[in-house]
């Protein structure tokens, strides 16, 4: 099956009913999108197809074939970091890390379609689960990404 | 039974040991430069440091990364004593020599109260048992990231390690240059003198290994430049950018993924088992059969060419479970044992002060209430996996695990091969929380890899296996009374409380037999030491663990009894960050509050009157209130609750600002205090303190596990959820200063989350919550 994945075309040898997940994990080697629930209530596997924040625990490889698919892997432009990883390093966001990638991901499609989201944005589209509670300094790297004053 | 109070015989030598050891640096754990592996022309200067060809320094870690920001922390150490900047420290996993093992676990897990320890002048029963632990644990060496005694125990150790390195490094260049040594300086890893000679600590690596330390001395507080500041974590790149390993991260060539099914009645195992219909599904490769490994529960694992194959497969499998004997378990039934349990046995008495039963006996008012808590899971995000591969009885395993060693153990007994024939690469680890003290996953993947010899095997378990099968924070009741004079002053505090013993059921379902035996050899020879009579051990003893948070209260009330029976009910349990701390912190400190209200006196100046002789608890009260704006107006609907507790060695105030929305509480706003000692990293504290308060607050809320017919019945977040950031409050953390030895941060912030938010809701209703989680009827 062709994908896109991070703005390369690649062959991924998958059945059609294959969660997305377990193709970019197991069969493409891209480990940064994580298994945390298999039921699309935590997060840790958020990807952005077409620039929506996608589950892709729940998400057919089928579904996405011809669509373009970013994860964590593709978050930075070029050698820059994205702004939002250069914030997540300013605010020392993570602790153990795990949740990490799928909390950018849905903050990177927030900032695209809010660049200076409000509190009850970012309430609403950051529905991930942390484990370690590193939800305060989500929010501050996000307004800080954004250009806002905490 | 009776507290023992037998005296131990204090000899004059044996005083001169304790003192040696309690002051002085720990040498014999610097270790040999022997331990370390030297490639790349890194030369090794004892068993920690190595001193890298490029000049930077390689720092030979024992423990786990799990979020708590560890690897960052003994970097600082090193990295302040080798005046080096800490970008400069590069980790690398220490291999399994005894210098590695975490003394301070063991010797910091003595059922001594706190006050006790303080009070102690020389050499008495408190410094005697932990010399006497610690020397044991020194000798066995177990290497475990747990307990928050990470850093209390590498203080003295890397520091000196790492000064020692300096100083060899420092001695090879005044016998290189012919200078006086007091007249070399280093900055930045380059030593230098006022003649201009200088040179990068690379160039003199090799002098140094060949140089003695001579006499090493850490540095004064004074001249800190490093600890004590923020400083940005070693972690933290990899971790925005989806290079971080963990467990589930490791790729092998040619690896294969294997799914795990174990029997959802706990203790049960499969009956008749029929795969063809699984193994005919494509990527489906293999059955294993899973014996009861490390205390959990027999099953099967599916082998695949995917985790998703695998899976698949093992969901295909056609199964009967044989659940019986543990079928009849039942959480409800269990509660009321509990409770019967309080009721009719006398317990193991873990403090007693005064004549609690005389003044009961003539006091005017009294106040009496039951408290009890669920079992819990500990839902780490990643959920338990091992990657394992057997070849010519070599066993080699990639695990994120707190015990690497009796992991090590685990995968030698599953394969028959010697300790020494099993390598171990510990991951990071995504979230541990005390599950990680386990060794279950990795005997798994052991015995799974044995089917495909020289093949790597990811074995990892859906959130569902990890949900039904944890080992659990254990239920736990507990009745307190207590009595008030006519002022208003409290005059007796008893408690009694009944919960499974934690520490017997791990040691026997961890340790390797051998250590098992030497262990409780130990532990029947030692009840003469006081303190160790309760210690956690092999032997089925009243258990410090469960307990822990109810016989060390601060407060000075003069007549205190406190009983605990130690149960056993046939549900797994284990240890659950802040452990017997977090359910008995609620108890105490709803407890307290509730004789507060009843003596009509403010929850903050109450306790203010009773930690008169405890002011380090009275300086962490009154700066979270006072930052908390304790006693100022509050918008309608909003109320404050306070609670204070000591765990691992440090102090913590909380104050939870709380409304109610949709019969829940919704906690606004945390204010934290804490007394912890020396600071190495205030960032790291206050990422602790925060996420410490939103995993708290998710048990506080939701968090329960129920068993029904031996069956735990939740099974994924739907059903188990955690606190969302849309209901995370705003932490915020304050400390107080102090000069103390660094203690623990990773597990002290959660016991006072419960009581703070359950007392906030009783000063806003007015109804007392005492059973967790926290529930209050929609129209409340």
């Amino acid at each position: 099956m062709q994908l896109s994945i991070n703005g390369r075309m690649v062959e991924a040898e998958a059945e059609p009913a294959m969660p997305l997940l377990w193709v970019l994990r197991d069969v493409l080697g891209l480990t940064g999108t994580k298994y945390g629930c298999g039921v699309a209530a935590c997060g840790a596997c958020t990807v952005r197809v077409d620039g929506q924040p996608v589950r892709s625990c729940v998400t057919p490889v089928s579904a996405v074939a011809g669509r373009k698919v970013v994860t964590i892997e593709g978050l930075r432009t070029g050698s820059a970091p994205h702004p939002l990883q250069a914030a997540w390093i300013a605010e020392q966001v993570p602790q153990c890390g795990y949740c990490q990638s799928g909390m950018l991901m849905a903050a990177a499609s927030l900032l695209e379609r809010k660049p200076k989201p409000t509190d009850a944005d970012i309430d609403e589209a950051i529905t991930n689960l942390c484990r370690c509670g590193t939800y305060q300094r989500v929010r501050a790297a996000i307004k800080r990404a954004a250009g806002i004053k905490a | 039974m009776r507290r023992r109070t037998l005296l131990l015989a204090g000899t004059a030598g044996a005083s001169a040991l304790v003192v040696g050891w309690m002051a002085a640096p720990q040498r014999s754990r610097l270790g040999s430069p022997r331990l370390l592996t030297a490639a790349d022309g890194e030369v090794a200067l004892n068993g920690w440091i190595k001193i890298a060809a490029d000049g930077g320094v390689v720092l030979a870690m024992p423990r786990s990364e799990m979020g708590q920001g560890v690897h960052t922390a003994l970097a600082m150490l090193a990295a302040e004593e080798l005046d080096v900047p800490l970008a400069a420290v590069l980790i690398e996993q220490a291999g399994s020599d005894k210098i590695y093992g975490n003394v301070a676990y063991s010797v910091l897990n003595l059922p001594f109260h706190p006050l006790d320890v303080e009070r102690e002048d020389g050499f008495g029963r408190v410094k005697a048992s932990r010399w006497v632990v610690g020397k044991v644990a020194r000798e066995i060496g177990i290497n475990a990231t747990g307990g928050s005694s990470s850093v209390a125990d590498a203080w003295p150790v890397v520091r000196m390690a790492a000064a020692t390195a300096r100083a060899s490094l420092l001695g090879a260049a005044s016998l290189h240059w012919r200078l006086p040594v007091d007249e070399l300086t280093v900055r930045q890893g380059v030593i230098s003198h006022p003649s201009g000679k200088s040179a990068r600590y690379a160039e003199m690596a090799r002098f140094a290994a060949a140089t003695p330390a001579g006499r090493v001395q850490v540095k004064e507080r004074a001249a800190w430049t490093l600890i004590g500041r923020p400083a940005p974590r070693l972690d933290v790149p990899a971790k925005v950018d989806g290079s971080a390993v963990f467990g589930l991260d490791v790729r092998v060539p040619g690896m294969k993924f294997a799914a795990v099914r174990l029997c959802p009645v706990i203790g049960g195992s499969p009956g008749r088992i029929d795969a063809s219909r699984a193994l005919a599904l494509p990527g489906v490769e293999r059955l294993v059969m899973l014996p009861a490994y490390g205390g959990s529960t027999a099953g099967f694992a599916v082998i695949g060419r995917t985790t998703w194959h695998a899976r698949q497969g093992a969901a295909a499998v056609d199964v009967e479970w044989q659940g019986r004997p543990a079928g009849s378990l039942d959480s409800r039934s269990i509660e009321r044992a509990l409770r019967n349990a309080v009721e009719t046995q006398a317990g193991f008495t873990f403090h007693e002060t005064g004549d609690v039963a005389e003044v009961e006996g003539r006091a005017k008012r009294t106040v009496e209430a039951w408290y009890g808590a669920p079992y819990l899971a500990h839902a780490s995000l990643e959920p338990m996996n091992c990657t394992a591969r057997v070849a010519d009885r070599r066993v080699e395993l990639w695990a994120p695990t707190q015990v690497p060693q009796l992991c090590r153990a685990a995968a030698a007994m599953v394969a028959g091969v010697e300790l020494e024939d099993v390598t171990l690469h510990v991951t990071l680890l995504g979230g541990g929380f005390g599950r990680r003290l386990e060794v279950d996953y990795a005997a798994q993947a052991t015995r799974v890899a044995m089917d495909v010899p020289g093949t790597a095997v990811q074995l990892s378990w859906s959130r569902e296996e990890d949900t039904t099968h944890d080992f659990y924070r254990p239920m736990q009741v507990a009745r307190l009374r207590g009595t008030l004079d006519d002022e208003g002053q409290a005059l007796s505090l008893r408690i009694q409380s009944a919960g499974d013993a934690i520490s017997p059921r791990w040691f026997e379902r961890v340790l390797p037999a051998g250590l098992r035996a030497t262990l409780s050899g130990l532990q029947l020879t030692a009840p003469a030491l006081p303190g160790v009579s309760s210690l956690s051990g092999p032997l089925d003893r009243p258990d410090k663990t469960a307990a822990e948070g109810l016989f060390n209260l601060p407060y000075g009330i003069a007549h205190q009894r406190m009983d605990h029976v130690a149960t056993r009910s046939g549900v797994p349990v284990g240890f659950w960050r802040s452990v017997g701390h977090s359910h008995n912190a609620f108890f105490a400190e709803s407890f307290i509050d509730e004789m507060a209200h009843a003596a009509g006196a403010d929850p903050v100046a109450f306790r203010r009157r009773l930690l008169r002789n405890a002011p380090r608890y009275q300086a962490v009260l009154d700066l979270a209130a006072a930052k908390a704006g304790w006693g100022s107006g509050l918008p309608q609907g909003r109320a404050r609750g306070i609670a204070l507790h000591e765990s691992f060695g440090s102090i913590v105030a909380q104050v939870a600002e709380v409304s109610i929305e949709q019969g829940l509480p919704r906690v606004h706003r945390v204010v934290c205090a804490i007394d912890c000692g020396t600071v190495v990293n205030p960032q790291i504290l206050a990422q602790q303190m925060e996420g410490a308060v939103a995993f708290a607050l998710s048990a506080a809320l939701y968090g329960r596990i129920d068993v029904r017919g031996g069956a735990v019945q939740q099974r994924n977040f739907p059903d188990q959820p955690l606190v969302s950031l849309k209901h995370s409050p705003r932490v915020e953390t304050w400390i107080v200063p102090s000069e103390r030895e660094p203690a623990g941060v990773g597990e002290p912030g959660v016991p006072p989350l419960a009581p703070a938010v359950a007392n906030a809701v009783f000063a806003l209703t007015h109804r007392r919550l005492r059973q967790l989680p926290l529930a209050l009827d929609t129209d409340a």
